[in-house]
């Protein structure tokens, strides 16, 4: 009834091409950029700053990790020190005089370049190994940015990010004008990401996934390959981290770029499922709001239910219950959220017709 | 087409959503005279040792507050929630906090201070961060809304070389100083005073950096034994605390020799052996134990009377106890003073204001006296020797604060970098 696709002929490439076939999908697309755009407008300012600023730049984060991850199947467990290594980098230029979009180009640079030398072990080793490669990285950033002055500032300090132009015209200062800039990078990157698995080099990039040794027989230059995912994923998600400290916390601390906020990021595209762009939203929107909405919910539930629970054990049980609910959802849906979104998606495409068959899936 | 998701789920994901729209609901606050002050405290991961003495404290004190009738007929509310030490979750409870109408926050936490540092500025709400946080923000003019009011962890640094400097008769020079600390902005804060301080004195010194979380500190204190200091400084918090003085231990280092920063309290001792931490000294800048009024008084009423107890009550009067219950009793000074001065409503200008008339306030005889000007939000920054006997904390050197050109000196240089370039 929704989703019709009676009359849906493509009489073209272009046509047959397109991201979403359905009419009923455009509108909703159309719908949500349109709600997303207009945010500032309607949405209090707690919800804006707290909730939707957040959530889309930790979406977009996912996004750049879900190249690496789902889409060229290699793990990284270390892509919060990819975020800081661009975060300081745009934080360094901008205070140095370079416009805003010189410094964020410059944190995708050097995210990718170093990116790239932790991409250089995945060249050797694979899998969990991997994972400890990486994990090194993390360390290895973190120590760096502690440890030398002249990049974090030495010890204590959080360098402030300063209030920055695009184009050298518009001021970033509102909290409306941070989360535009943030949604337009969001956009740009899902638009990327959408179409990244039609080209060459998203293929290639399955293929590695699958098998690097077939990939390799079937012509995929695997050392190429694997370089190049490793570091337009860093480009990707230098360029957040540096929108993340400019948009979000407008300073920059080692701790917004530690250990846990990269096991964050490997949760929200697990979550989501892996290799799916709606994955990585859903995926951030749960592991960002869910704590939240337990925490609020949640002592007011027992309270309600006459069980005054001491603060500590009450903070606790917010924990188990959020972890509860991952394991939960994994359990039932090891695809992910995007997957249970499909499964309600294709019960709706022949709705009411519940046994005709699916098509369009 | 795989399993078609189950009915039941999707009741779980309606009623999630129906959560969240409840919260989004219930976000205006009543009208009533409420003063609330807010922690997005660390309930869950690194600092839970203090935290959950210090919340305790302050919900006791809290409802005290309350059973009397509140403060010039202002109820008190204390809003908490977990942030597990991560500053994007800070930052989210700050703002429904903030929205909620706290004008006083704490989190307990340098991290999540540093986090709220731009906003308290911008939003006119008072930051606490007592003896945590960066030393230059003891600078009123630079941090107009941070107040530590209390010792640094500069001015704790130089405390604990002057007590070896009386100890060793006035004449330390030669004498060797190994500085134990975890290898984190935590831990380093300290080293540029020590440095002035080694070198002022003529003291020899080496650092021995642990890797965080150090909770394995062995390595380390070989290394110790072999430089065979004469006093040893620790700078830790939390599980890494008692690691370090059973490695102090291990090597036979005398423990009356063993200066702590103010992270180390009566759990941490049980952690070690009562018995056995005999001798550790710390820096202290407020006042351990129930021979307070206030702290009878919360024991008698709330405890005993009210049977209201927030916890356990043998941790009443413990030290992280009595750090949390100093806080508030300078917050109800505080409201007292603004209400008194500048009338309803209260306001973080009002409270900040309130702060800053602070002359000689002792906390009810749980801190040194506190002098708080618009310049100086350090209070003072008394701080004195404290040594566990075994059972509890006594009292082996004064009120001091002393090498204060030395830490006046790091603030300037700080604040003014701060102030030049917002590091």
């Amino acid at each position: 009834m929704f989703y019709r696709q009676c009359g849906v002929r493509h009489v073209s490439y272009a046509a047959d091409w397109q991201l979403w076939p359905l009419r009923f999908e455009r509108l909703q697309v159309g719908a949500l950029l349109l709600a997303a755009a207009s945010a500032p407008l309607w949405l209090p300012g707690l919800y804006l700053g707290s909730y939707a600023l957040p959530v889309i730049i930790f979406a977009t984060a996912t996004l750049g990790l879900d190249l690496i991850m789902g889409r060229a199947g290699q793990i990284h467990v270390g892509y919060a020190a990819i975020m800081a290594v661009g975060a300081y980098t745009a934080v360094h230029a901008v205070r140095a005089g370079a416009p805003f979009e010189v410094g964020l180009l410059a944190a995708g640079l050097a995210s990718a370049l170093v990116g790239l030398v932790a991409g250089a072990t995945a060249l050797r080793v694979k899998g969990l190994y991997l994972a400890i490669g990486t994990l090194a990285l993390q360390f290895l950033v973190e120590w760096v940015i502690v440890h030398v002055p002249a990049i974090g500032g030495g010890a204590q300090t959080t360098l402030q990010a300063p209030a920055v132009r695009v184009l050298g015209v518009a001021p970033v200062t509102t909290l409306g004008a941070r989360y535009w800039v943030a949604l337009a990078w969001c956009v740009l990157v899902t638009a990327y990401m959408l179409n990244v698995g039609r080209t060459g080099f998203g293929r290639a990039l399955v293929a590695l996934r699958e098998r690097d040794y077939a990939a390799a027989v079937l012509g995929v230059h695997v050392f190429r390959y694997k370089l190049l995912a490793f570091s337009v994923s860093s480009f990707v998600g230098g360029i957040t981290g540096a929108v993340l400290a400019f948009t979000y916390y407008r300073a920059v601390t080692p701790e917004q770029f530690g250990l846990d906020v990269s096991i964050q990021l490997l949760a929200m595209g697990l979550i989501g499922g892996l290799g799916r762009v709606l994955g990585s939203f859903l995926g951030a929107a749960f592991v960002f709001v869910v704590p939240i909405v337990i925490s609020t919910a949640l002592p007011g539930a027992l309270e309600a239910a006459g069980l005054g629970l001491p603060v500590a054990v009450l903070s606790h049980l917010q924990i188990i219950v959020y972890g509860a609910l991952i394991v939960g959802f994994l359990l039932l849906e090891p695809l992910g959220l995007a997957k249970i979104y499909d499964n309600v998606r294709s019960y709706f495409l022949v709705w009411p017709f519940g046994y005709a068959r699916r098509t369009m899936g | 087409m795989s399993a078609r998701t189950p009915r039941w789920l999707v009741g779980v994901l309606l009623g999630a959503l129906t959560l969240l729209g409840a919260g989004l609901a219930a976000e205006t606050g009543a009208a009533e005279k409420v003063f609330r002050f807010a922690c997005a405290c660390d309930l869950t991961k690194v600092y839970t040792f203090a935290v959950e003495e210090i919340v305790q404290a302050q919900k006791d004190y809290v409802e005290l507050l309350n059973l009397k009738g509140g403060v010039s007929g202002h109820r008190f509310e204390f809003l908490v929630e977990d942030s597990g030490n991560e500053p994007q979750r800070a930052l989210e409870i700050y703002e429904r906090f903030k929205r909620q109408g706290a004008l006083y926050f704490d989190g307990w936490s340098t991290p999540i201070g540093k986090a709220l540092t731009p906003r308290v500025l911008e939003d006119r709400i008072v930051l606490g961060q007592m003896f945590v946080g960066r030393g230059d923000a003891v600078d009123g003019r630079t941090f107009p809304y941070v107040f530590p009011m209390g010792a640094t962890y500069w001015q704790q640094m130089a405390r604990a070389v002057e007590h070896i400097r009386e100890r060793e008769g006035g004449a330390p020079r030669g004498k060797k100083v190994a500085f134990v600390y975890i290898d984190s902005p935590f831990g380093r804060e300290p080293l540029p005073v020590l440095e002035e301080l080694a070198r002022r004195l003529g003291l020899e010194w080496k650092g021995f950096p642990v890797p965080s979380p150090a909770t394995e500190q062995s390595a380390a204190w070989t290394q110790v034994r072999a430089f065979r200091p004469d006093w040893a400084i620790i700078w830790f918090a939390g599980p890494s605390t008692p690691a370090a003085v059973r490695e102090a231990l291990r090597i036979g280092f005398p423990l009356d020799h063993l200066i702590s920063v103010v992270w180390i309290g009566e759990s941490d001792m049980k952690v070690v052996g009562e018995a056995r931490a005999r001798g550790v000294l710390r820096v202290e800048g407020w006042h351990t134990g129930r021979d307070v009024a206030v702290v009878q008084e919360i024991v008698r009423e709330v405890y005993e009377k009210a049977r209201k107890g927030h916890g356990p009550v043998e941790r009443v009067g413990w030290t992280y106890y009595n750090i949390g219950l100093a806080e508030v009793v300078q917050l109800e000074e505080a409201v007292r003073v603004a209400l008194r001065t500048s009338g309803e409503p209260l306001t973080g200008e009002k409270l900040k204001r309130a702060l800053e008339s602070f002359r000689n306030f002792d906390a009810r005889g749980l801190r040194p006296p506190l002098t708080i000007t618009a310049e100086d939000h350090g209070g003072g920054q008394l701080t004195r020797i404290g040594q566990w006997d075994g059972a509890r904390w006594t009292t082996v050197s004064g009120w001091k604060a002393p090498f204060q050109d030395v830490v006046a000196e790091q603030v300037r240089k700080s604040a003014e970098e701060f102030r030049r370039s917002g590091r």
